[in-house]
C-alpha cells in the first residue's frame, strides 16, 4: 500500500526550487554546489595546499579525498567565498586521514585566496611528530650534502632515500601553489627537477628545489626555483621564484591570424 | 675581476632573464659546466670562497670549499660560466672543466640505464605490460602481435607524423567488409604515458579475448576494433629523449621559435574559439588552422574514408573522468542524455574492479571549455558514441604514474570500454 510519505525524488525537487543552481549567487545567500563540481573540487584544493603548507610537518600531508559538501557566497567587495566538506588521504599512503572543514575566499583583486581550514586527524599528533622526527634523522645523517633529479622519474619511481626530500617539496611548493591559485588557475605539482641541500651550520635543513607545477586549465608546467627551510615543529620557510612564460617566444610574431582576436586562453 | 663582477650585477637582470628562458624553454641543466678548483694557496682559497657569496651567480657547490689541497667543485649554470671562469683566471687560480655539459651527462645516463635493464622480447606473452615502453619497443611488439595473429589483426599506415614517423593504427576483424567499428586512440598527448601503455595492454586483452571466445569476441562477431596505440609518435620520441612532459606535436609553423601544435585543439569543431590559444608558445596552441597536424589531419582522412565508425573513444589522463560533447559550446549535445547514461553505466563498471572513483559528463561542465577537440568534431560527423577518458590518477602522480599502476588502470579502463563497445553494438544507427 503506497504511503502518503513524499517520494525522494519530489523532496529533491523541493531542494531544488528552494537552492536554485545555475543562477548567480545573491549577496549574503548561499548558493549550494555538486559536491563533484569542478569549482568546489578546485577550492577543495586549494584549502589543501594551504594547510599542507600551515602543517609545518611531512607525516601529515593530505591529498584530496572526496567533497562532501559545497557552498557558494558571493561577498560584495571582497570576492567569492566556498564553505567546503571534504575527506582527505594521506599523500604517501593513500589511507583515509579524516576530514577537513574550509573556507576558501578568492579576492576581487589580485592576491592569494584567503583560506581557513580545520581537519580531523586519523593520525594522532604523536604519530606525526615521530614520522617528523624520522624524516629530519634520515635528512641530517647523509654522509655528503643531497642531491636529486627527477623526483618521480620517467616512470614514477620515487627512489627511498629521496622520499624526506620529496615530501619536503609537496610541502613547500604547496605555499607556491595555494598563492598562485585563482578561481580559474588550479595547479598540481608534477614533479621535482632538482633538489640540492645547503648544508647549514645549526639544526634546520635548508635546500634548494627546482619545482615544475602542472597549471590547469591551460595546461602550462611552469617552472619554480624553491629555498626552503625546515626543522620538525617550526614553520615552513619558503622562497619562491617561478619563471613567467610571456618568455618563451617573446619577440616572435605569431603567424596565426585566423579568428577576430590574436590571443585567446583557454578560459571558462 | 672585480670589474666583471660588478658589471654582471649590472646585467643581472638580463641574465635572470635568460635563465628563466633557459629554464622555460628547454631542460635546465644544458650548457651548465661543473669546474674543479684545487687551492693551493690562502689568496686561491679566498677568491673560491668570494664565490659563494655571490647568490646571484647561483652556484652550487658540489663540494664546498675547506682547506688547502682540498678539490672544490663548483656547479656554474651557463649563464654565470663566463664570469665565473674570468673571476678565477683574472685571481691567477686554475681550475680544470671536470663536467662539459651537466645536462648531456643525465640524459647520458639516463639512456644508459635504460638500454642496460631492457631486453628486446621474443612475443607478445614475454612482452612487459607493466612497464613503460619506448616507441621501437611499442612498434615492434605491434609487429609482433600481427604476426602472432595474421586472421584477426592487421596493421595499417594511416599517414606519417611531421617528423616523417608512421603512424599506425591495427585493425581487429574477424572479417566482413567495412563493418560499424568501434575507434580508440590512446596517446594523442604524448606526456600521458599511462595511456599508451594502456593501449598496449587492449591490444593483448583483444586477441586473449578473441582466442578464449569471451569478453570483446562477441563484439568481434560484428564489429571490428581499430587501435591506435601511439597517436603522437613525434612527442612521444620527446618525452623519452629531451622532456618528459611534453604534450604537444613537434610541428613547426612559420612565423614563431616555438614548436608544437595542441593536437586536441587542433580539429574542425569551434576551432579557434575560446578554449583553445592563439600562442604557438602555449599548450593549448590550435595550430594555424584546422588539421594542420599530419597526425590529426590522417585520422580525419581515415574516419571519413571508412565511413562506418560508430564508436569513437580518445584517451588522455590524469584526473579520473568520462567525458562527451561538447567542449567548445554550454549547447547540451543533442544525444546528451543517452551519453550521461552510457557514462553512468561505464563509470560504474570501471570501478567495480578497484574502487577507483571517475566523474563523469560533457566535457565543458566536468573539465573546461575546450575547443577544437577530437570528440566533438567527431560527434558532429556523426558518430554518436563519442567519449574521451581522463585516465588515474587525480594529481599525486599527475603525468608521472608508477608504472606498477599501468596494469590496474588499463583492467579497470578496459571495463568502462566494453560497456560502451556493447551499447553501441546493442545500438547501430
Amino acid at each position: 500500500m503506497p504511503g502518503l510519505r513524499a517520494s525522494p525524488p519530489a523532496f529533491l525537487l523541493l531542494l531544488v526550487l528552494v537552492f536554485p543552481r545555475g543562477s548567480p549567487a545573491a549577496p549574503g545567500a548561499g548558493q549550494e554546489l555538486e559536491p563533484g563540481s569542478r569549482s568546489a573540487v578546485a577550492a577543495a584544493r586549494v584549502a589543501l595546499h594551504y594547510g599542507n603548507f600551515q602543517a609545518r610537518s611531512l607525516g601529515g600531508l593530505r591529498a584530496l579525498g572526496q567533497v562532501r559538501k559545497a557552498t557558494l557566497k558571493n561577498i560584495p567587495e571582497s570576492g567569492h567565498k566556498y564553505y567546503l566538506q571534504f575527506s582527505t588521504e594521506d599523500y604517501r599512503t593513500g589511507e583515509d586521514a579524516g576530514n577537513c572543514l574550509a573556507t576558501v575566499l578568492y579576492p576581487k583583486k589580485k592576491s592569494p585566496p584567503v583560506v581557513s581550514i580545520k581537519c580531523s586527524h586519523t593520525k594522532d599528533k604523536k604519530e606525526i611528530q615521530e614520522e617528523d622526527n624520522r624524516f629530519y634523522q634520515r635528512i641530517r645523517h647523509q654522509s655528503k650534502p643531497i642531491t636529486g633529479n627527477n623526483i618521480p622519474d620517467s616512470y614514477g619511481n620515487i627512489e627511498p632515500a629521496l622520499e624526506p626530500v620529496w615530501a619536503l617539496a609537496v610541502a613547500g611548493s604547496s605555499s607556491i601553489m595555494w598563492e598562485k591559485s585563482t578561481e580559474t588557475l588550479g595547479y598540481f605539482l608534477a614533479q621535482v627537477k632538482s633538489v640540492r641541500q645547503w648544508v647549514r651550520k645549526d639544526d634546520f635543513t635548508e635546500f634548494d628545489y627546482t619545482v615544475l607545477l602542472h597549471e590547469i586549465p591551460t595546461q602550462e608546467i611552469i617552472s619554480c626555483h624553491m629555498r626552503l627551510t625546515w626543522l620538525p615543529g617550526h614553520p615552513l620557510k619558503v622562497k619562491h621564484f617561478c619563471a613567467s612564460n610571456a618568455d618563451e617566444g617573446s619577440g616572435a610574431e605569431s603567424g596565426s591570424a585566423a579568428g577576430p582576436s590574436a590571443e585567446k586562453g583557454a578560459k571558462f | 675581476m672585480r670589474d666583471q663582477l660588478s658589471l654582471l650585477t649590472m646585467r643581472l637582470p638580463v641574465l635572470l632573464a635568460a635563465l628563466v628562458a633557459v629554464a622555460a624553454c628547454t631542460e635546465t641543466f644544458v650548457g651548465h659546466q661543473v669546474l674543479r678548483v684545487v687551492p693551493q694557496s690562502d689568496e686561491e682559497l679566498q677568491k673560491v670562497q668570494e664565490l659563494q657569496d655571490l647568490e646571484h651567480l647561483q652556484l652550487d657547490f658540489w663540494l664546498a670549499p675547506r682547506r688547502l689541497g682540498l678539490p672544490v667543485d663548483i656547479h656554474v649554470p651557463f649563464p654565470s660560466l663566463q664570469a665565473v671562469k674570468a673571476h678565477l683566471e683574472a685571481g691567477g687560480v686554475s681550475y680544470s672543466i671536470m663536467i662539459e655539459d651537466v645536462q648531456a651527462l643525465l640524459d647520458e645516463e639516463q639512456t644508459e640505464m635504460l638500454r642496460s635493464s631492457r631486453q628486446l622480447p621474443l612475443s607478445t606473452e614475454t612482452f612487459n605490460y607493466e612497464a613503460y615502453h619506448t616507441i621501437d619497443e611499442i612498434y615492434n611488439f605491434m609487429d609482433m602481435l600481427v604476426a602472432e595473429n595474421p586472421n584477426l589483426v592487421s596493421k595499417l599506415e594511416i599517414g606519417r607524423s611531421t617528423e616523417n614517423r608512421p603512424l599506425y593504427v591495427l585493425k581487429f576483424s574477424t572479417g566482413g567488409t567495412n563493418r560499424p567499428a568501434v575507434w580508440i586512440d590512446t596517446g594523442i598527448h604524448s606526456r600521458e604515458w599511462v595511456t599508451q601503455a594502456s593501449g598496449v595492454w587492449f591490444a593483448k586483452k583483444i586477441v586473449q579475448d578473441h582466442a578464449n571466445n569471451e569478453g570483446v569476441a562477441s563484439i568481434l562477431e560484428t564489429m571490428d576494433i581499430f587501435l591506435e596505440i601511439v597517436t603522437n609518435p613525434d612527442g612521444f620520441a620527446f618525452t623519452h629523449t629531451k622532456n618528459r612532459l611534453w604534450r604537444k606535436t613537434r610541428s613547426k609553423h612559420s612565423g614563431s621559435i616555438c614548436v608544437g601544435v595542441d593536437p586536441n585543439r587542433n580539429w574542425d569543431a569551434g576551432f579557434g574559439e575560446a578554449g583553445a590559444s592563439g600562442n604557438p608558445c602555449t599548450e593549448t596552441y590550435h595550430g594555424p588552422y584546422p588539421n594542420s597536424e599530419p597526425e590529426v589531419k590522417s585520422i580525419v582522412d581515415f574516419v571519413k574514408s571508412h565511413g562506418n565508425i560508430k564508436a569513437f573513444v580518445s584517451i588522455h589522463s590524469y584526473s579520473q573522468l568520462l567525458l562527451y560533447p561538447y567542449g567548445y559550446t554550454s549547447a547540451p549535445a543533442p544525444d546528451q542524455q543517452e551519453l550521461h547514461e552510457v557514462s553512468a553505466k561505464a563509470v560504474a563498471a570501471l570501478s567495480s574492479l578497484y574502487g577507483t572513483k571517475y566523474k563523469y559528463g560533457s566535457i565543458i561542465t566536468t573539465i573546461y571549455r575546450a575547443s577544437g577537440g577530437t570528440i566533438d568534431w567527431t560527434y558532429n560527423q556523426g558518430i554518436k558514441y563519442s567519449f574521451t577518458f581522463e585516465l588515474r590518477d587525480t594529481g599525486r602522480y599527475g603525468f608521472l604514474l608508477p608504472a606498477k599502476q599501468i596494469v590496474p588502470t588499463a583492467q579497470e579502463t578496459w571495463l568502462g570500454l566494453k560497456v560502451i563497445m556493447e551499447h553501441a553494438r546493442d545500438n547501430l544507427y
